[in-house]
């Protein structure tokens, strides 16, 4: 069975046959790909099957942590969408693809074109007031003219952008993130809390559990 | 839209007194709900008059009342409805010079029932029931409660699509039962609620009944809160399937 999480970036495909899932830029998909399950904002197109992306993160999040009470968060190139767990139940959820759009895109787009190090930057005190990937790109080029380094203004950026999230998600104590910003060093320890990367597969995961009650490793 | 020439083309906006409604059933008058998108034309056409960041309902009603221009327009303001109506009857009297619009203050306190709220039905239909039973004076009919699976608190949605996400199982809660009960006024009625079904709190945005929505979704042991503006987007739709999804987890 082949399961994918069409994202807007990146897609992630598990064939359930194989140990673990790949990787591939959504740039690089074939014309006419179809899979037996997919979530993400392609997947109705692409699959037999399709599960609803807060469903599938859910169901992926109640594999991956021991807990009945909760946070996960996807953060994508897209949106960003949580939900709550409390005494086992979903207690809050939200989805912001519109005020939260093209956040992660965005990080993404101006490491290259800046030819940032995430790695080796340090989370600045102060941040911008970020709601939306594009609205906040301005603020990167007004500190710029104003003699800020390209890497601090960014910096600022990726720290607004985690604060926003954080926010959105409710304020937890302890927030569990998941999608590919968890390779992201910089934005991981933007956020004012315990932060517990899960990783990119987390919705993979989601699709594998609801239909056939496996994991993998 | 056919009508009788003869009869008198008669707006409503909430849920009118109840005499109202059995004098416009007396003397035949064709009846409109312009809370509901009667006429097929952009909303924006609103914003020449109210606010974009306004009910969504209400901009309808403006919509509909601009493009029917019915004899008389009943607007129910004040508790039973907003102060949002109240307005909006204030802007209708200045733009629809050759429309007679009467505000009403809704308090009618005599119980017709729930039984709708409590069927088993497809909610679209069920809430389209329930804004179409306030346009008749007539007791409701009798039909078996079903047990309930799920909740829908809240008003009529302007965009009824995201009823259909909802199981037949689902019992009506919020104001929607105010009107079927035909107490538009019933605060204790508005509030309750069922704590053993996972409920999904439902307001319009830019509503005051947001507060109220939030409030009681954040007490309700298994509640979600949503609101949307004129149409339920993807990830509203996305939110309401997955609760409903998870809660049988």
């Amino acid at each position: 069975m082949l399961l994918a999480d069409f994202g807007t970036s990146y897609c992630k495909f598990w064939d359930t046959t194989t140990a673990a899932p790949l990787l591939i830029p959504t740039k690089e998909i074939k014309p006419g790909l179809k899979v037996d399950i997919a979530t993400g904002h392609n997947g109705k197109r692409l699959a037999s099957r399709y599960v609803n992306e807060l469903t599938a993160l859910a169901r992926g999040g109640n594999v991956l942590i021991d807990a009945d009470h909760y946070t996960l968060m996807d953060c994508g190139s897209r949106d960003i969408k949580f939900i709550r767990y409390d005494q086992g139940k979903t207690k809050n959820m939200g989805w912001n693809a519109e005020c939260g759009a093209s956040m992660g895109f965005t990080i993404e787009l101006l490491e290259r074109y800046y030819n940032l190090d995430f790695t080796t930057m340090q989370v600045p005190e102060s941040s911008f007031s970020v709601t939306c990937g594009v609205l906040g790109m301005s603020h990167i080029f007004d500190a710029v003219v104003n003699g800020a380094s390209e890497a601090e203004a960014v910096a600022k950026f990726v720290k607004g952008i985690a604060l926003n999230a954080y926010n959105f998600a409710g304020s937890p104590e302890t927030l569990y993130l998941s999608g590919g910003l968890c390779h992201n060093p910089l934005f991981v320890a933007s956020f004012p809390c315990k932060v517990v990367c899960l990783g990119r597969f987390v919705l993979l995961q989601g699709l594998k559990v609801t239909y056939d009650g496996q994991t993998f490793s | 839209m056919k009508t009788c020439p003869h009869k008198k083309q008669i707006g409503i906006v909430g849920v009118p007194p109840l005499a109202i409604i059995e004098q416009l059933e007396a003397d035949g008058d064709t009846i409109f709900d312009l809370d509901e998108p009667i006429v097929k034309r952009d909303i924006e056409i609103a914003s020449s008059y109210l606010p974009r960041v306004f009910c969504a309902i209400l901009r309808t009603v403006v919509i509909n009342a601009i493009s029917l221009k019915p004899d008389r327009i009943y607007i129910d303001v004040g508790p039973g409805k907003c102060d949002c109506a109240l307005h909006t009857a204030t802007i209708l009297k200045d733009i629809l010079p050759e429309t007679i619009i009467a505000t009403t203050r809704n308090q009618d306190k005599k119980d017709f029932g729930t039984p709708l709220c409590t069927s088993r039905m497809p909610l679209l239909d069920k809430v389209s029931a329930i804004t179409r039973s306030v346009q008749s004076a007539r007791p409701h009919k009798d039909l078996p409660a079903c047990a309930p699976t799920a909740g829908f608190w809240g008003v009529p949605p302007r965009d009824f699509s995201l009823l259909s996400l909802f199981p037949d199982t689902t019992h009506v809660y919020g104001w929607t039962r105010c009107m079927e009960n035909k107490t538009p006024d019933h605060q204790s009625l508005e509030e309750l609620c069922n704590p053993d079904i996972p409920t999904v709190f439902f307001a319009q945005s830019f509503c005051a009944k947001t507060a109220l929505a939030r409030h009681l979704a954040n007490r309700h042991p298994h509640g979600l809160y949503v609101d949307c503006d004129v149409t339920a987007g993807n990830s509203t739709k996305a939110k309401i399937q997955a609760f409903l999804e998870l809660s049988s987890l």
